[in-house]
């Protein structure tokens, strides 16, 4: 039976080749094409000001990490308590560089693609060296591991002459063909560099994630024996599976350093390991577009949030700003009612809405 | 050599804290096999309960200290009760997460308390005169602190070899099913984990509050000290925890004694513990005495 291309209601698979197909019909893949399309144009067509420009850049490299510490907590099921160390190690590289040789110097302005693959590659090989002990050990020590790890990275930044003891170490601007990004252009022209890289990033993984490298993941997470039978190392998986995750988080940390031109350490505490884990959580753990839907969500609600602050700051009796406690009250409940209630997150209602428009006219 | 034994000293008196803190931790593993990632808020939660309970209520600090452990009790019951016994029977995974969103909720309320921002420090209700052993010099609160934490040690420990719910627990975090079938109520189990652990995370609290004084960032890094501890002296293991708490402690004194201002170090005490953890992790994962029972993957 040739299948309609453009409308499928259904699933007729005959071949596993049909299956681990990116666009199941010809209107997804136009579907996408649009809103891609849509994403590059927008801002030269409503321009934003930088304020709301920074909000949705911050948002891009959330979306960077989370795609990562969703490989590691929703695919492979290992929890990481110390995802932001890793999005500093990132950052951190790059600040290396500048206080190495000079934050003017040519390879930072000019050649800053090549060093955010760096900053990618140094996260990786710190991510595997903390999933070391998954050699060894089941994911409940992991998540120790991984947040001693976070301890271990803030104590490290806050001791260090070499990273100025967590003051803020300043990144050079950027050059691209037009010459020297300006001031105004600066938050637009990253808009356009971090969603390249999430293109990419995405394409790269939901293709990962249809080969043995990605599916091995989920094997070990759901049944380690059985992975372990079928030929695959659950310590090597896991190992990999905090290599894949610090890769993303790095490159994430790198392009951060870019964004804000300057690195310190209050961006990657703890905290914000926990809010980059409500991310996950919220947007669904295992599922590629809840990575997408998550740091939306809770960037949205971290607004809103300030907002609301801002209006009830003069009722409350606390000297320090209401945002520092209200924050974590409102992630912390976040993460716990959406485990209680909807564990499979947003990503789950985006496929009710989905399968809705597919089947629709005949919903059963 | 009398530096060293001031060392000692107060290493044994960090430690015995650390101890009764590792000791509620371990107790919620042994049970439930949860890891509670928010035991230093409940132990902060405690501390701050008696200091509002003694200072701005104006009740003696004996009753103070009862009636907070008596409070902090019930909070961790109702914690587990709304919380946790609905996810019996999820995945692992999802309830260490539900308690890594229950730190950020006690962590927000307590920022949004005047806890969050100021530090407090108890009143003195003991000698200020410090004791003196030929040198080594040790305060009437650290004395007094460690003689409660090594009673409550005792106490546990007496509840679990003969008091009924104390066999009970250990019935429970020995097999489940079994327990189940000779009529032990396992969700009761959990919740009395749960309480017990709190009791003895506010009384652990009150000490520490005592002695160093009142600073949510202090309490909250010294929860995230526990972790470290349990991992040295085995998850499950009660005795584990008290004698890795005391090690731990010892370590950090001696950290901070020897190393910090030598080699151009500071704060060694603060990270020394996490390496040592992840050292641990990689080489004898189960700790001191903890049993042989994790899996190799």
């Amino acid at each position: 039976m040739s299948a309609n291309r453009w409308l499928a209601t259904g699933n007729f698979f005959s071949t596993y080749q049909e299956e681990q197909r990116i666009f199941f019909t010809h209107s997804d893949r136009t579907i996408f094409s649009i809103f891609l399309v849509l994403i590059f144009v927008w801002p030269i067509l409503f321009p934003l000001s930088n304020k709301y420009m920074l909000v949705i850049d911050n948002t891009l490299i959330a979306i960077i990490a989370i795609i990562g510490l969703n490989l590691l907590t929703g695919f492979a099921g290992l929890i990481s308590i110390g995802h932001a160390a890793f999005v500093g190690i990132g950052a951190y590289t790059i600040a290396s560089f500048c206080t190495l040789i000079g934050e003017d110097h040519m390879l930072i302005t000019h050649a800053w693609p090549l060093l955010i693959l760096i900053s990618g590659g140094v996260g990786a090989f710190f991510g595997a060296i903390v999933g070391l002990p998954a050699m060894r050990l089941k994911h409940l020590y992991l998540a120790i591991a991984t947040l001693s790890f976070q301890m271990i990275f803030i104590w490290t930044i806050q001791f260090m002459d070499f990273f100025n003891q967590g003051q803020t170490i300043s990144v050079g601007r950027v050059y691209w063909i037009f010459g020297k990004v300006s001031r105004d252009q600066h938050y637009l022209f990253w808009y356009y560099a971090i969603l390249v890289f999430i293109v990419v990033l995405g394409f790269m993984v939901r293709n990962l994630l249809r080969t043995k490298y990605g599916r091995c993941l989920t094997a070990v997470r759901d049944n380690d024996r059985a992975a372990d039978a079928m030929g695959m190392h659950p310590g090597f998986t896991k190992v990999y599976a905090f290599g894949l995750a610090g890769f993303m988080a790095g490159i994430a940390g790198a392009l951060h350093a870019y964004l804000y031109r300057g690195v310190g350490f209050e961006s990657f505490t703890l905290n914000e390991s926990i809010t980059y884990l409500a991310m996950a959580i919220v947007g669904g753990l295992g599922t590629l577009p809840g990575s997408f839907l998550g740091p939306a969500a809770i960037k949205a609600l971290d607004l809103l949030v300030e907002y609301f602050a801002a209006n009830v700051a003069s009722l409350m009796p606390s000297s320090q700003d209401v945002a520092t406690g209200l924050r974590p009250l409102v992630f912390g409940l976040v993460i716990v009612l959406f485990l209680m209630f909807e564990p499979r997150g947003i990503a789950n209602w985006w496929r009710i809405v989905r399968s809705y428009f597919k089947l629709w006219p005949f919903r059963y | 050599m009398t530096y060293f034994f001031q060392l000692v000293v107060s290493g044994i008196v960090v430690g015995s804290i650390y101890a009764l803190s590792a000791l509620g931790f371990v107790l919620i593993y042994k049970s439930s096999r949860v890891l509670n990632i928010a035991h230093g808020q409940i132990i902060a939660a405690g501390a701050f309960i008696t200091y509002a309970l003694t200072v701005w209520a104006g009740i003696p600090i004996y009753i103070s200290f009862v009636l907070s452990m008596i409070i902090t009790f019930f909070l961790a019951m109702s914690v587990e009760r709304i919380f946790l016994r609905r996810l019996i029977g999820e995945p692992i995974i999802s309830v260490i997460m539900v308690t890594i969103g229950l730190m950020s909720i006690l962590d927000g309320l307590i920022y949004l308390t005047p806890f969050g921002a100021e530090n407090f420090s108890f009143p003195k209700f003991l000698p200020n005169t410090p004791i003196l052993f030929g040198g080594v010099s040790i305060s009437w609160t650290q004395l007094v602190g460690v003689i409660i934490t090594i009673l409550m040690i005792i106490g546990f420990s007496w509840f679990f070899k003969k008091s009924t719910m104390g066999i009970s627990m250990r019935a429970v975090s020995d097999d489940q099913l079994a327990s189940m079938s000779v009529g032990i109520s396992v969700p009761k189990v959990f919740g009395l984990a749960w309480a017990t652990a709190g009791l003895s995370a506010a009384a652990a609290g009150t000490i520490l509050g005592n002695i160093t004084g009142l600073n949510f960032d202090t309490l909250h890094a010294f929860g995230i000290i526990v972790f470290p501890v349990v991992i040295l002296g085995g998850l499950d293991s009660v005795l584990g925890a008290v004698v890795a708490g005391i090690i731990m402690g010892l370590i950090q004194q001696f950290a901070k004694g020897y190393l910090d201002g030598n080699f151009g170090l500071y704060g060694t005490g603060q990270v020394l513990p996490y390496i040592i953890l992840l050292v641990i992790l990689l080489f004898k994962p189960h700790g001191l005495f903890g049993i042989h029972e994790i899996e190799r993957v």
